[in-house]
């Protein structure tokens, strides 16, 4: 162990993720070739039973439905009557006649984009913060947690036009300097960047998914970089950032795929309708608002599978840039 | 933690003095104003029902506890009686998530088996198709099997392992891990059960908390699937319960509304900081010896 | 079932739920059919708050007293989650055998055949026979009116007062007047005049005043011309000051009668329906009264109209159609169903029952009554509108926020509103 302990003081990103090369079988040894091949069996066999828990879920809950909606995808589909098979209709008429379809794409992407860095660098820096080295550090947690509590309660549209209302908090510091603020929320130049904030503000789970990682990198990293004479802040880009990629690799998967699904948050401040003016029409929104608001479901199904694509393609690109990037302690 | 300072890493030695009083004023400071909102929902709460809207100020000029003792008994059954049943529910989500998604994370991580990287891509696939259209398929496989007003499908898909984000996150846990760990287990004759067991899972003690919060927080709060799926009034929850003080088309009772909200966040609140007692660094990462 | 017995099904279900390896091989019914026996089971939807909730319940024990052979199960939901849900039911094949509905969803759910006919299966001779064409569709009466409301004018006459205004006569005010009173309060001080939304019913009464429909058929019936003088209300209160601007507007339209100007006492008067003013009375703590509408310049007609607070409909699928048509005619014309409801649902339209509660009716609600007994010879006839109708209010808010945040010209705004809704209702 003590050899994996030095190796790691000096581990970089650079070099950890690159994968060992499969070591060639040495010709003529059939014996422990299949000794291994039963080991592989073995090691299979075992992942299945590990896995059969969630193989029974995909197949009895998550698939049907799925691969359902993928169908009614190219129906007209109101719920109320049988689908009717239309083909490609819905995805024909989402890119070349329906303007609110490309503005909820905008608004999601620029509310993707603003606030999934801003979250993320927020959620590690209170983390980092929240993390040691001061007395009562676990009643701060606790404290900054709060809010994401409140995030998805339903009293979360009065309390957000409580501080961003014509009379809410923010105006009445504003007031202090003699700045006339406006309806933050009700404005549609400024509506979205509330619900941004709104994001940001509930930063909670993220940060405890970056505490919980800040805990599992091992603390004599830092003792052998301190005897080392390594500065604080070397420490960190060094040890801490590297260990912790597989963690902020994982927030940042989640929070895109989460942030593009978007939904409670608009449609309880916006009242329901992506008010106003479509400034905050999220796609999930409007995807709702298509299904069960103007029946048309099979509408919304296409909708539902160009996100997933959208989201898949990112999040395809996301592991591939990881490559480069994230350090696994697993890899050797 | 003074007297330990000489051992502790430069990083985390203690601040000066007058270093620690700035941060814990900035700290402070700066929660204060991210709990704004809840300051205001409390304040509200303690307003006589009237006086909400009317006088908005932050300090109440008239304090009253009517909204709690209305609020709790407003609804068909006392409000304890459906903090009951989301305890039970979340409960029952939180043991099977645990127990499903770590089964589920460890064949991911550390297992090599057939088609595996397919297998992982469904699973984050089956988190990426908003829930809204696959909502009426679902709805008829759980009539079908005649779950309707019961809590089976709200439990049973976690026992199932279908909420694929914590099997991600248990796989990203337990990829921090050394593998020497468990190869050094395997050399002691341990096989998969008791790798997983004896090593993996008490070195996950941050990743399994992180779950158990999460699960417990999101299943609480989860209007959408009991709303749908529990629609008898015997068997509503916390969040179905809260929505009922309001009604956009006619009259809502926000007082009660605020109180109750205070209310339900007591339990979401205590687990967390029960939950995060375990966030803490697993006998691998306080030194191997 | 009582609940110290349901609280043992949760804990039973806690047990068994832990002891199940999660297999998916139970396929336990949790209670579902438990209180059967030779009993009709029905289940009833409908929305609301928790007041409503607890009439709900009493009002479905009353009736299982009167019916002992039936057992009503109440499936309730609040109103932004109530048609994903009962639409999701519909499409599961799972719908409510007795459903309440309102008029803008009545075309949708009836039209695609969700709903069974009820003419001669519910009484309603003594209901009022002009409400109750509402609920009809090419003939066919698939809806029996709960009650009803108008949408008026409320106002406030101490803050009129205290702004030195006087109550105006409303039989006989205009817009021009209203703009002016509103103007005039605001500049006294303290509070402002009016608080304008863009409610659909209101451009349906201006419409009527000047002649027109808001629907004809399956297109719309307002023109372009009555949208746009409908907007220039709109902005030339904002210009006077008779109302907040535009912000502030949408902020207040947002939100629900506790917290508007009227409900806090920081202005004068608003437009809502009659079932409101309880709760605008209770949040501002002050007696308010109801005005007719302002009439547009040389109108023949108030345009105003009773709208069934809501509908009830049975399930087209229902599989005991003759027990939920007794539950539904219990509800309207029961005098003990409307003695618990009361004005819950609006006022009953049943005269029978109506004579039988009136007494019992708390006093805002006798003071609706005589408001629109007044104006009852004036009212406009209401059809249910067309499919799709359930998306004009997000339509039209849209479009009136595009003009008043200078987003878009009134002719840009109006011919783009007439073609989204044109298109929601052609469907």
């Amino acid at each position: 162990m003590s050899a994996s302990m030095s190796d790691s003081v000096s581990v970089t990103p650079e070099r950890a993720p690159v994968a060992q090369p499969p070591s060639a079988q040495p010709p003529g040894r059939r014996r422990r070739a299949r000794q291994v091949n039963v080991h592989k069996r073995r090691e299979a066999r075992t992942a299945y039973v590990f896995l059969a828990p969630w193989f029974i879920g995909l197949f009895v809950i998550t698939v049907g439905p799925i691969l359902a909606s993928l169908y009614l995808s190219f129906t007209d589909y109101s719920l109320l009557e049988e689908a009717k098979w239309v083909g490609l209709d819905n995805y024909d008429t989402m890119f070349t006649g329906d303007d609110r379809f490309l503005a909820s794409l905008k608004v999601t992407t620029i509310y993707v984009v603003v606030s999934v860095p801003l979250q993320l660098a927020f959620a590690l820096a209170l983390a980092l913060a929240l993390d040691r080295g001061l007395r009562g550090l676990s009643f701060y947690r606790s404290i900054y947690y709060l809010p994401s509590l409140l995030g998805g309660s339903v009293a979360i549209a009065i309390l957000w036009r409580k501080i961003f209302g014509t009379d809410g908090l923010v105006n009445s510091v504003l007031g202090l300097f003699g700045v006339e603020g406006t309806g933050w929320v009700s404005d549609p130049d400024t509506a979205l960047g509330t619900l941004i904030i709104l994001h940001v503000w509930t930063f909670g789970a993220p940060m405890v998914i970056f505490l919980a990682g800040l805990r599992q990198i091992p603390q004599n990293y830092y003792e052998a970089a301190a005897v080392d004479g390594a500065s604080k802040l070397r420490q960190f880009w060094s040890i801490t950032l590297p260990l912790l990629t597989p963690i902020i690799f994982f927030n940042l998967v989640l929070e895109v795929i989460k942030s593009f699904q978007s939904f409670t948050q608009s449609f309880i401040v916006s009242g329901g309708f992506g008010g106003p003016v479509d400034s905050t029409l999220f796609y999930t929104l409007y995807l709702y608002l298509k299904g069960f608001k103007s029946y048309e479901m099979g509408y919304a199904a296409a909708m539902a599978w160009v996100l997933l694509l959208i989201i898949a393609g990112l999040t395809g690109v996301n592991f591939i840039a990881s490559k480069y990037w994230v350090f696994y302690g697993d890899t050797k | 933690m003074a007297t330990r300072s000489k051992a502790a890493p430069l990083l985390f030695r203690p601040l000066p003095r007058g270093g620690r009083l700035l941060k814990h004023l900035l700290l402070i400071g700066f929660g204060l104003i991210m709990l704004y909102p809840l300051f205001w929902m409390v304040s509200s709460s303690l307003k006589p029902e009237e006086l909400i809207f009317r006088e908005p100020g932050l300090w109440p000029r008239e304090v009253t506890l009517d909204n709690y003792s209305d609020g709790w008994t407003a609804l068909k059954h006392t409000f304890g009686y459906y903090l009951w049943n989301s305890a039970v529910i979340t409960g029952l989500c939180v043991v099977a998530n645990l127990v499903a998604c770590s089964l589920a994370a460890y064949a991911f991580a550390r297992l090599d088996f057939p088609l595996k990287k397919l297998w992982f891509a469904l699973m984050l696939g089956s988190i990426m198709l908003p829930h809204h259209v696959t909502v009426v398929p679902q709805y008829i496989v759980f009539a079908e099997l005649d779950w309707i007003n019961t809590i089976w499908p709200l439990i049973v898909p976690k026992f199932l392992a279908t909420d694929a984000f914590f099997i991600f996150l248990m796989v990203q846990f337990i990829r921090t891990l050394p593998r020497e760990l468990d190869e050094a287990a395997a050399i002691d004759g341990a096989g998969y059960w008791r790798i997983f067991l004896q090593v993996i899972i008490p070195l996950c003690t941050p990743a399994l908390a992180t779950t158990g919060i999460f699960t417990f927080i999101w299943t609480w709060n989860d209007f959408f699937s009991q709303n749908l799926y529990l629609t008898n009034s015997d068997n509503l929850t916390v969040a179905v319960a809260l929505r009922q003080f309001l009604d956009s088309s006619g009259e809502s009772s926000w007082g009660p509304m605020f109180a109750m909200s205070i209310v339900s966040l007591g339990p979401i609140f205590g687990f967390f900081l029960a939950g995060q007692k375990y966030l803490i660094r697993g006998m691998a990462t306080t030194g191997l010896k | 079932m009582n609940p110290s017995s349901r609280k043992k099904m949760w804990t039973a279900a806690v047990v068994s739920a832990v002891l199940m390896t999660g297999a998916g091989a139970c396929g336990g019914d949790g209670g579902g059919e438990a209180a059967g026996g030779d009993k009709v089971r029905i289940t009833f939807a409908y929305w609301g708050s928790d007041a409503r909730q607890k009439l709900t319940d009493q009002v479905i024990q009353k009736f299982e007293e009167k019916n002992p052979t039936i057992d009503v199960e109440g499936d309730f939901s609040n109103w932004d989650s109530y048609y994903e849900k009962i639409a999701t039911k519909v499409a599961a094949n799972d719908a409510p055998d007795v459903m309440s509905i309102e008029i803008r969803g009545l075309s949708e759910y009836a039209g695609r055949g969700a709903l069974a006919d009820l003419s001669g299966k519910v009484p309603a001779a003594d209901l009022d026979q002009q409400v109750l064409t509402s609920g009809q569709i090419e003939g066919k009466q698939y809806a029996i009116p709960t009650g009803v409301n108008a949408f008026s004018m409320i106002a406030n006459p101490s803050v009129l007062e205290k702004a030195k205004q006087k109550l105006p006569d409303d039989t006989a005010w205009t817009w021009d007047q209203w703009i002016g009173l509103a103007k005039d309060i605001s500049g006294a001080g303290g509070v402002t005049g009016a608080e304008y939304n863009p409610n659909p019913a209101w451009l349906q009464i201006f419409a009527a005043q000047r002649g027109e429909k808001m629907y004809d058929g399956t297109k719309m019936g307002v023109s372009a011309e009555t949208l746009k003088a409908w907007w220039s209300i709109h902005q030339r209160l904002i210009e006077t000051k008779g109302s907040p601007d535009a912000a502030k507007s949408a902020e207040i339209g947002a939100t629900g009668p506790e917290q508007s100007l009227l409900g806090t006492n920081a202005g004068a008067m608003g437009m809502w329906w009659s079932n409101q003013l309880n709760a605008l009375s209770k949040s501002s703590g002050q007696e308010l009264t109801l005005l007719r509408m302002p009439k547009a310049e040389g109108a023949s007609t108030s345009g105003m109209f009773l709208q069934p607070a809501m509908f009830y409909t049975a399930s087209a699928k229902t599989e005991h159609p003759a027990e939920a048509a007794k539950l539904i005619d219990f509800l309207v014309n029961d005098p003990d169903a409307a003695g618990i409801l009361l004005s819950d649902r609006g006022l009953p339209t049943n005269a029978k029952v109506l004579a039988a509660v009136k007494d019992k009716l708390p006093p805002v609600d006798q003071k609706t009554l005589i408001f629109v007994d007044q104006v009852k010879s004036e009212l406009s006839p209401v059809v249910a509108p067309p499919k799709g109708a359930l998306q004009m209010e997000d339509i039209l808010k849209r479009n009136t926020e595009e003009l008043l945040f200078g987003k878009a010209t009134p002719d840009q705004a109006a011919e783009k509103f007439l073609s989204e809704a044109n298109a929601a209702i052609a469907g």
